[in-house]
């Protein structure tokens, strides 16, 4: 039993350490467990949150926290920010230990636009991916490549890649 | 995830930079003809809009010889184009901050986006064609055949470390600018103040558009924070700040993601 109840400890610390979402107008969102984390779901934390107390001390407490490995795979709802266009809520998908997916499952009505937009994946930090040289890339977004720049650029070797 | 498709490339400098063309799936034979036609039109805006060639329209504007009205019909569009921009980022981008009308940060998203939906989109509609990338100087219009089992990884340029990558971000329909100062001391100018904005290193940004990508990826990198985000059309992006540090956001709304140390 005891170990059930830290368990479900550490997967709540991860949460609010791991996802915190701060909107553009400032105000702190604490994302609630929908899917994957199990205890999570059920004693889901409500209102705002200091992500990183809440997040050093429970680690400490749970001690379930790794450094650098510790996302735990899952699917995780934000609550709902306010937005000037409108109600915009976020979903993050952790899989293998590694974000794969934010998604805004609510967002404003609207244009196909919008929905579109939807369809958009944060970026992700090759330092959160578990193999960065294996990440496929197929072209680069950089700041002004000059075409001198551009030959030493790494979409340079990617379209020589190409057969 | 994704199939293992063939991929053609065509590479051509011009605009002062280098532009690259993906085509992924099985191209036709009237690929080539779409290909050329693009770069043609690109080679052609160049000639109007090209603020280092004399004889541009833009050029004989600056040194007063012409008037945007009776230049070339599409400098009025690109300058009305300006002024929205420049009213929706509230100056943060402004093609007039030097006195003179310099359309420069604004072309080239324009001119690809343009290309790109006249000649380059409708090839997903061929069979066999999966997707369609072009890339100017680090500023991609992407195009995705619906339900193709395509997606485009972009890699989004280290600004401190030519050749690597710092992110990633799929795309499958949609366009990805990054402004910065990673290149030869190159600079962006706050229009504001006309002293170089430095507290963001670059500023990349997914939207529907590459007008929209570029001109925020710009106005990003001189707000040098996330202050505009909630009144900009809803973007996709991530900032480096001067340390190194990112930031990142999804319609308006910033995620920060912490692993436990």
């Amino acid at each position: 039993m005891k170990k059930i109840v830290y368990g479900a400890l550490a997967t709540l610390s991860g949460l609010v350490l791991l996802f915190s979402y701060r909107t553009s107008l400032g105000e702190n969102l604490v994302p609630t467990p929908t899917t994957g984390a199990p205890g999570g779901a059920a004693t889901a934390p409500t209102g705002p949150t200091d992500a990183t107390t809440g997040g050093a001390s429970s680690a400490g407490a749970g001690g379930a926290s790794t450094a650098g490995t510790s996302l735990q795979d899952g699917t995780y709802t934000g609550g709902v920010a306010q937005t000037p266009y409108g109600a915009v809520q976020v979903r993050v998908t952790v899989s293998g230990g590694r974000l794969t997916a934010v998604d805004v499952p609510q967002y404003p009505n609207g244009t196909p636009r919008d929905a579109q937009i939807n369809q958009y994946a944060v970026p992700q930090l090759v330092s959160e991916t578990t193999s960065a040289q294996n990440a496929q890339i197929d072209m680069v977004s950089g700041a002004t490549f000059t075409s001198e720049g551009y030959l030493q650029s790494l979409q340079s070797a990617l379209d020589q890649a190409a057969p | 995830m994704t199939a293992a498709w063939a991929r053609r490339v065509w590479v051509e400098n011009l605009m002062g930079t280098t532009v690259s063309i993906h085509v992924i799936g099985t191209a036709d034979d009237t690929t080539p003809d779409a290909v050329a036609a693009s770069i043609e039109e690109l080679r052609d805006l160049e000639r109007v809009f090209s603020p280092f060639l004399p004889d541009s329209d833009v050029s004989r504007i600056r040194r007063g010889e012409a008037a945007i009205a009776s230049a070339d019909p599409r400098v009025a569009q690109v300058a009305q184009g300006c002024v929205e921009a420049a009213q929706a980022t509230g100056g943060l981008f402004d093609a007039w901050w030097q006195g003179w009308f310099d359309p420069t940060g604004y072309v080239k998203g324009w001119a690809v986006d343009a290309v790109a939906r006249r000649h380059l989109a409708p090839l997903i509609r061929r069979p066999g064609i999966v997707a369609i990338g072009i890339g100017a100087g680090g500023d991609l219009r992407l195009h995705t055949a619906p339900g193709a089992d395509w997606t485009w990884h972009i890699g989004i340029a280290d600004p401190e470390r030519p050749g690597a990558v710092l992110a990633t971000v799929d795309v499958r329909e949609g366009a990805v600018a990054t402004s910065g100062t990673a290149e030869r001391g190159a600079h962006i100018v706050d229009p504001r103040t006309g002293a170089p904005a430095t507290a963001v290193r670059s500023a990349t940004v997914v939207a529907p558009d590459l007008v929209t990508a570029d001109v925020w990826a710009t106005a990003a990198v001189v707000a040098g924070d996330l202050g505009w985000i909630g009144r900009a059309p809803s973007t996709t992006g991530m900032l480096v700040r001067d340390d190194g540090s990112t930031r990142r956001w999804t319609r308006g709304v910033e995620i920060s993601l912490a692993a436990a140390s």
